[in-house]
Parts: C-alpha cells; structure tokens; sequence
C-alpha cells in the first residue's frame, strides 16, 4: 500500500484479498461472477484493475443529490484515511460532453490512472443517464374509428 | 532502506499532536494470510467444551436376533410380548430408538496444539496487517474517517481513570474517528440463525475496533469504561491474541494503540536482529520478498536491462477490430493494395478496351464457301 513501508504494496494486498473481502459480492450464477461493492471501483468488477481499495491510485464517480462526484486517491496519505482523498463534484448543469473532457483532463491526460479512461467517462455517462428526468410515457394513440369515436362521444 | 516511518500520537480530541513515536518493528513483519488462518482454526478450537451422547443411549434394552428362519431381518429384536415395543428392531443405527452411529465420545480432540513460533509468527503478522488502511476496509471496517493508520493516541487522554466511564469511552472513540465503526457494530446486531440462539449465542454482531493498552501505563481502569460498548474489545499489548486481532482468521482489525502500548511493542516483539526482551527465543520473522512491489521490480534498471527489445517495434498486433470491407473503404484498399491510387488517378478502370467491333466476313468468304 504504502511506499514508505517495504512489507506492504498493492500487489500483495491484493492477494491477501482477492479471494474475499468486505467488498466482494460473489454469486453463483452467470458462471460465479465476482463483482465489487467498492465506491472506487469505476466498473464494479472484483479485479486487481478496478478494486479501488487496492490501488494507491484509484477514480471514484458516484452520484450525489443530482450532481457527479468525482473522488481520487492520494497516493501519498495512504495511512491517512481522513485525508487520503480528493473530492470534485460537477454539477447539474454541466453539459455531457464537459464533464467528460474534464474527468479526462483531471485524471488520464494528467497521467493519473490512464487505464481507467473509458471506464470513468462510461460510468461518469451512466450516472448523467440516471439522473435525467424521465418522460411520461405518451398518452396511447386510439386505433380504429370505432374507438375514436366513442372517445369522441364521451367527451 | 529509507528512515525508520513514523506515526503521529493524537490527543484525546482527534487532534494530531507534535508527538511522533517511530513505527515499531512488528509492522515490517510478513504478512502472510495462510499461516494466520491456519493458526486461527487451530487456536479457535481450544475453548471448545466436550459434549457427547449418553453412553448407555438405544443399549437400555435386551434385544437379540432372532437368527434366520422367521422371515424377518437378522437385527436384535426386543424381546418378550404385550406391548407394541417387543419385536421392534433394536441397537442399530437406522432402528427407531436405536444407537447412532459412532456415539460421539467426550474424548474426542477437542483442543489443537500449535507451535509457539507459529503462534507468534501469526501474530505478528496480524499486528503489521492491522497497519494498512487497505486491509482494514478489506475486513469491512469503516474507517474512512480515522486521521491515521495505525492509530495512536496519547496515554494522557487514559491517564487518571479518565475513561473509566462508558460515556467518557465513547466521547473518545467518535473524537478519534472511529464512531462510524462502532455504529456499524451497533447497527449489525441479528438474532442468530438455528439452534446456537438456544445455547448462549443469541445474537451475532460485527467486530469493532480493538483498544490495545498497556496496564502498568494506563491502568486498567480504562477496560471498564469500553466494555460496555459494542464490538469494542480491550486487550494488553502483554496479551496480545490472535483470535483478536484477526477474527475468523481474516487480516486487517482495526487496531487502537494507546502511546505507552505502542510503545510497548518493541519491548515485546524485538526486531528481526534483536530478541525480544519479553519473549524467550524469539527474533520477528523477516520477509522473504525484500520488495514486494512487483510494478517496482519490474521497471527496475536491473530487470529492464536484461531484457530483450520489444520485437516488431511500434507495429503492435491489432486487437479487436472492426473489419472494413477494403472495396468500399479506400483506406483500407490503399493499405492492400497501393497501386490503387495510381489505378485511380490514370483511370485505368474507365477505360475503353482498344479493341474494334467483330469484324463482318468478307466478301470473298462466301465465294469460298459456296466454291465446292
């Protein structure tokens, strides 16, 4: 985890925990598919890649009361929990593609967790998608003359 | 190796104070996940309590076969009339009130003897697991809040009975951070499944954070101010156990070190070249990996510059592709074929074959054909 203790590093961290842990959602269908409950986990997935909790270096995007927050890890407070993040939010009103450019800005193009590009504009894009205001369904067209007209008549 | 890291001791407030104490060697321990469990299903074993079925339990009776000839199976039958119980099957295992099958004997191996520098190695191994913030919200503590991982906190803030209530305990658990965990505590308490609810074990809850302390410094008044509170357990750095510091055998309890008890710890574990004062024969076990970094080791100059170049340059092997039809895309075409664009600019494939229309016979050919 830390740089400054030669005991400890993500890689073994992450095999002290793969095989369980308190994120960790294990099912037996769909071939025992192992998913991730971590908030920094941009795919959801148990995978040393995507488990924020393992990486020194990780992106977090969530919804927050109809905004996007963006959350990274500082990999020089590792040991201070309290501190060890970096909170964004977006709010509402910023355009689709804004947003993006500017999770990219922040995070890949400044060499912070690279890989994690497409992850973090898709789950940025799911969340905008969630928070839009559904439509209501339109009111059913009447079909055929008969059903027209008794509309008509009752009207 | 870099300077010795240290940890800052907080106040009784949550505040981080000037005080800084050197981390202790424990925490360079190996953390190594199969030798705690394996110690840990070993050492949950010996508060076991013998239990086993009555020893006379389906013999209480004088059955006997009743041998071959009777169109019945050859099993011991009670003997005698005039109740329904004479000529039942008797003893056997898959009889009506018959004996079960190997009677469980109060003589079973109820307790595991593990060895010592097993036992000490597994603990060890934990107190350095308890120092990764990693681990700790890999085992499900919500630590989020806490300032510093491991957490100490001054003596002082123990110091006169100052916590020998609850209420003062609690004060400094949420001061400290660690109120959110305490509240998971709380909040996870369940009935128990099945018949454990029936035999003393009526509730399951979650553990919360370990108070470790040191009872010449502190006193021990200060365990009575926090066993009251849920999931909170105390324990001497002296009596350190690992059915404490990592429950069901998994790393990464989150850990409360008072300063005289943190400072305690290389009294009692030493370093891997110096004994330990407490313990006899023991010297802290060292990694067998220097680096575990492996990211680390693989981008070191020493690996880097034994290795081959990369074969085939900057023309890496595409992926998963789309695959373009090279008839309609003209890039594509270009790449297979370059003579197309030289094709296309003469308009070559526009051009009018030189050859002339099919000649008609001539006139001779008739004269010929009709000649014979």
């Amino acid at each position: 985890m830390s740089t400054e203790y030669d005991n400890i590093s993500p890689d073994l961290i992450w095999e002290v925990v793969r095989k369980n842990n308190s994120y960790l959602c294990k099912r037996k269908q769909g071939g025992g598919v192992q998913f991730s409950r971590d908030p920094m986990n941009l795919a959801n997935k148990h995978s040393r890649k995507h488990d924020g909790f393992v990486n020194e270096k990780a992106i977090g995007i969530q919804p927050d009361d109809n905004t996007v927050s963006m959350t990274t890890k500082l990999p020089s407070r590792v040991n201070k929990p309290a501190k060890s993040t970096q909170q964004s939010s977006f709010s509402a009103s910023t355009p689709n593609r804004k947003l993006y450019k500017s999770i990219v800005n922040s995070t890949a193009k400044k060499g912070y967790r690279a890989d994690l590009r497409m992850e973090a504009v898709a789950r940025a894009s799911a969340v905008k998608l969630s928070q839009k205001e559904k439509k209501d369904t339109p009111a059913p067209k009447l079909r055929g003359a008969k059903a027209r007209k008794a509309a008509e008549g009752s009207s | 190796m870099t300077s010795r890291p240290t940890v800052t001791i907080h106040g009784a407030d949550g505040s981080p104070s000037d005080d800084t104490h050197p981390l202790p060697a424990v925490f360079k321990a190996p953390i190594r996940p199969d030798i705690v469990q394996s110690v840990h299903s070993g050492m949950a074993k010996n508060k076991r309590q013998p239990y086993a079925v009555s020893e006379k339990a389906g013999h209480q009776t004088s059955a006997e076969s009743w041998g071959t000839g009777r169109a019945v199976a050859r099993i011991p039958r009670v003997s005698g009339g005039g109740t329904h119980r004479a000529g039942q099957a008797a003893f056997g295992n898959q009889c009506r009130s018959g004996r079960m099958f190997a009677p469980t004997k109060v003589w079973r191996r109820w307790h595991q003897k593990i060895n010592l520098g097993q036992k000490r190695f597994a603990t060890a191994s934990a107190i350095a697991a308890s120092s990764s913030a990693a681990l700790l919200l890999a085992r499900g503590h919500h630590v989020s809040s806490v300032a510093e991982v491991p957490l100490v906190i001054s003596s002082n803030a123990f110091s006169g009975a100052t916590v020998i209530k609850t209420s003062a305990a609690v004060k400094l658990l949420s001061a400290v951070g660690a109120g959110p965990d305490v509240d998971k505590v709380t909040k996870s308490r369940k009935l128990r499944a099945g018949k454990g609810k029936l035999r003393g074990r009526r509730h399951k809850q979650r553990r919360g954070p370990l108070v470790v302390f040191d009872p010449e410094k502190d006193g021990k008044a200060l365990a009575r101010g926090f066993r009251n509170i849920p999931g909170v357990e105390t324990c001497s750095v002296y009596a350190l156990n690992l059915l404490q510091l990592a429950p069901g055998g998994h790393l990464g309890r989150f850990v409360i070190w008072t300063s005289a008890a943190f400072a305690a710890l290389d009294s009692v574990y030493g370093s891997t070249t110096e004994p330990s004062e407490l313990k006899r024969d023991f010297l802290l076990p060292s990694n067998v990996v220097a680096q575990p970094d492996i990211t680390k080791l693989i981008n070191s100059s020493e690996v880097q510059s034994v290795l081959r170049p990369v074969r085939g340059g900057a023309i890496t092997k595409r992926g998963n592709v789309q695959k373009k039809n090279p008839l309609r895309n003209k890039q594509v075409l270009l790449r297979l074929n370059p003579y197309a664009s030289a094709y296309h600019k003469e308009g070559l494939g526009q051009q009018k074959t030189a050859s002339d229309k099919p000649k008609g016979k001539d006139e001779t050919f008739e004269a010929a054909l009709l000649e014979n």
